[in-house]
C-alpha cells in the first residue's frame, strides 16, 4: 500500500530554499542563511515513505546493513518515514503509540561530529520540532531538556536518537528517531492525561505533508547550525580566540522553559526518581546544572526531567 | 593470568603497606595555588549523590579564570610540590600525592582488577547493560553469562544519545561490574571485570584467601572494612 505522506527530495529542497531561507533571512542573526542552509542540505537526500512497518530505527539499520552488503554506503542525511508503526518504542523499551496521522520517521547521519557537536546533535530534533509547532500557532510549546516538547505539561513529542555501528564498513551513524503527535487524537489510557496533538492544540487538522517538510527544513537549519559552529571552534582553536556562545544553544535556552524549574531528575525517571533540584544553567556542552535543596550543585550529562 | 598466585607475596605487598598513592597532577595550564599542606587530612565527596565536593587541593588560574580541584578520594597528603606554589605549570604537572587507606574490598578489588580482563569506558557518559544482557543477568546473574568479543554488552547514554558499547576484550563471564545505572563513569574507568570460564575457580580462590587471611594478619588500626 502506497504511503499517505509522501514528501520528496525535492519538494523538501524547494521548501528549504523557499519558505525556510525566507522566515531565517527575518531572524536577527548576523548570519548568511544560505551558508548555515548549505551546511545542513544533507537532510532529506534520500526520503523513504512507508505506509507501515515496525519501527523506523530498525528499518535504518536494515537499510545500512543491506546497502553495506551491496557494496554502496547509505546516503547521510536519508529520511525514513512511516504513516503508521506497529512495534515502536521510547526509550528504555517505554511504548509509544504510533497510529495514523502522526509524523513517525527516522533521519540518518553518518558521523561526521566532532565530540561536542555530536553531544549537541539530541537537541537539534527538539529545537526544530518546538521551532515548526510554533510556527503554526502553538506558541507555548517549550522543550523540556533534553529535547522533549512539552504543550501546557502535556507530550507533544519525544524523541531517540541512537548509535550505530554498521555491520560491513564498521562506520559510525547516528539515527535520529522523531515521533510527534500532529493529526492523531486517541491515546491510550495511560496516555490520556499525559499525551497531546498538535490537531488537539490548533483545533484544526494540519497538512501532514507541510508540516513534515516544515519539521526537516528545521532539522537542516539546526544541523547546519552545528555544522557552523563547528567550523567557528575550530577557527577559534587555530587563533586562540575566546568562546563565544553556541548558536544552537542559545536557541534552545529562547524555545525551553526548563531554565529556573523545580524538576524530579532521574536517569530512568518513570523506574526510579533520584532527586529534587532546581535548575540554575545549562553548560556548552548541554550538561544540566542544578542546585539541590542542600545548595550543593549538581552537573548531569543525561537523564530526564519531570517538573514540579 | 597465571594459574599459579603467590598469595603470601600479594597479600605481604598489602600488608606491609595498606595504601594507595594517588598522585594529582595539574588539570590544565595555569598559576597554581595550593589550599592544603603536608599531613592534612582530604575527604572524598560525599552526599547521596556524591554532589558534595571533597576538600579542596589547589586553584589553578588561566587567564583570570580559576578553577578549583578538590579531593575525589579521601586520605593525608603525603606529598606538596610547595617549591611550585604560585608558580605556572603546564597542564599534567605533577603537584600533590594523596595517600589513601585501603578498605579489605579495595583489596581484594585491586587484586581482581589486575587478574580480570577490564573494559573500559570509552567517554564520560552514564553506562546500563543492554536490554538482553540486563534480562539474562536477572534470571541466572552475571557470574553465569558468557560474553564474547563483538557482543553488544553495554549501552552508553550521553545527552540522551544511545550508542551500543560492543565487548572488544577475552571471552568470558562478566565476573565484576564496576558501575552503577545512573551514574557517570570517567572515560577510562573499569566498566565491567570478565573472567575466562575457566579462572573463575582460581579468582574465587584469590577472594576466599585474602577474606580469611586479611583480617588474621593485618593491623587493626590500619584497616577498615
Amino acid at each position: 500500500m502506497a504511503a499517505l505522506n509522501r514528501p520528496t527530495p525535492a519538494s523538501l529542497h524547494e521548501y528549504i530554499w523557499q519558505q525556510e531561507k525566507n522566515s531565517r533571512s527575518q531572524s536577527p542573526l548576523l548570519l548568511s542563511p544560505e551558508q548555515i542552509l548549505r551546511y545542513g542540505a544533507i537532510v532529506g537526500s534520500v526520503i523513504q515513505c512507508h505506509s507501515s512497518m515496525d519501527r523506523t530505527m530498525d528499518q535504518a539499520r536494515q537499510h545500512i546493513s543491506d546497502l553495506e552488503k551491496t557494496g554502496v554506503s547509505v546516503a547521510s542525511g536519508t529520511v525514513i518515514l512511516a504513516d503508521t508503526l506497529i512495534r515502536s518504542k521510547g526509550r528504555f523499551a517505554r511504548s509509544w503509540h504510533a497510529p495514523l496521522g502522526g509524523l513517525w520517521g527516522c533521519l540518518i547521519l553518518a558521523d561526521t561530529f566532532l565530540t561536542r557537536a555530536r553531544t549537541l546533535l539530541p537537541l537539534t530534533l527538539g529545537i526544530s520540532c518546538c521551532e515548526a509547532v510554533r510556527e503554526l500557532g502553538a506558541d507555548k510549546a517549550c522543550v523540556r531538556w533534553v529535547n522533549d516538547v512539552l504543550f501546557s505539561g502535556q507530550k507533544l513529542a519525544g524523541f531517540l536518537v541512537e548509535s550505530f555501528h554498521s555491520p560491513h564498513h564498521d562506520e559510525t551513524f547516528h539515527l535520529l528517531g522523531f515521533g510527534i503527535n500532529i493529526n492523531n487524537t486517541c491515546f491510550p489510557d495511560d496516555l490520556e492525561n499525559t499525551a497531546v496533538s498538535l490537531c488537539q492544540i490548533l483545533g484544526t487538522p494540519v497538512n501532514l505533508h507541510d508540516f513534515t517538510l516544515s519539521f526537516l527544513a528545521k532539522m537542516a537549519w539546526n544541523i547546519g547550525l552545528l555544522a557552523y559552529e563547528e567550523e567557528q571552534e575550530l577557527d577559534r582553536y587555530y587563533s586562540s580566540e575566546e568562546e563565544k556562545s553556541h548558536l544552537l544553544l542559545d536557541q534552545w535556552k529562547r524555545l525551553s522553559d526548563t531554565l529556573g524549574k523545580r524538576v524530579i531528575y532521574g536517569y530512568d525517571i518513570q523506574k526510579k526518581p533520584q532527586y529534587e533540584a532546581r535548575v540554575i544553567g545549562i553548560r556548552p556542552d548541554g550538561a544540566l546544572i542544578m542546585r539541590l535543596d542542600d545548595g550543593n550543585e549538581i552537573i548531569e550529562h543525561s537523564g530526564e526531567l519531570h517538573y514540579l | 593470568m597465571s594459574e599459579e598466585i603467590d598469595f603470601d607475596a600479594i597479600l605481604g605487598k598489602y600488608h606491609s603497606d595498606p595504601y594507595s598513592y594517588i598522585e594529582i597532577c595539574a588539570t590544565q595550564t595555569g598559576r597554581v595555588s595550593f589550599k592544603i599542606a603536608e599531613g592534612d587530612t582530604v575527604n572524598s565527596p560525599s552526599g547521596e549523590w556524591l554532589h558534595i565536593p571533597g576538600s579542596q587541593l589547589f586553584e589553578i588560574t588561566r587567564e583570570r579564570n580559576p578553577k578549583l580541584v578538590t579531593a575525589k578520594i579521601n586520605g593525608t597528603i603525603s606529598s606538596v610540590r610547595t617549591e611550585l606554589e604560585g608558580q605556572f605549570v603546564e597542564a599534567g604537572e605533577k603537584l600533590l600525592t594523596i595517600r589513601h587507606p585501603l578498605k579489605k574490598k579495595e583489596v581484594i578489588e585491586g587484586i581482581l582488577k589486575e587478574v580480570l580482563y577490564l573494559f573500559p569506558a570509552p567517554e564520560r557518559a552514564k553506562y546500563f547493560f543492554s536490554l538482553d544482557i540486563q534480562s539474562r543477568i536477572e534470571k541466572k546473574g552475571a557470574k553465569a553469562l558468557a560474553i564474547n568479543p563483538g557482543d553488544e554488552i553495554i549501552i552508553m547514554s550521553l545527552m540522551k544519545r544511545d550508542t551500543p558499547i560492543y565487548y572488544t576484550g577475552e571471552a568470558g563471564v562478566i565476573h565484576s561490574v564496576y558501575f552503577t545505572p545512573g551514574v557517570s563513569v570517567d572515560q577510562g574507568q573499569p566498566l565491567i571485570g570478565v573472567c575466562a570460564l575457566d579462572k573463575l575457580p582460581l579468582i574465587q580462590k584469590v577472594i576466599t584467601r585474602v577474606k580469611a587471611d586479611w583480617d588474621k594478619l593485618s593491623d587493626p588500626a590500619h584497616l577498615e572494612e
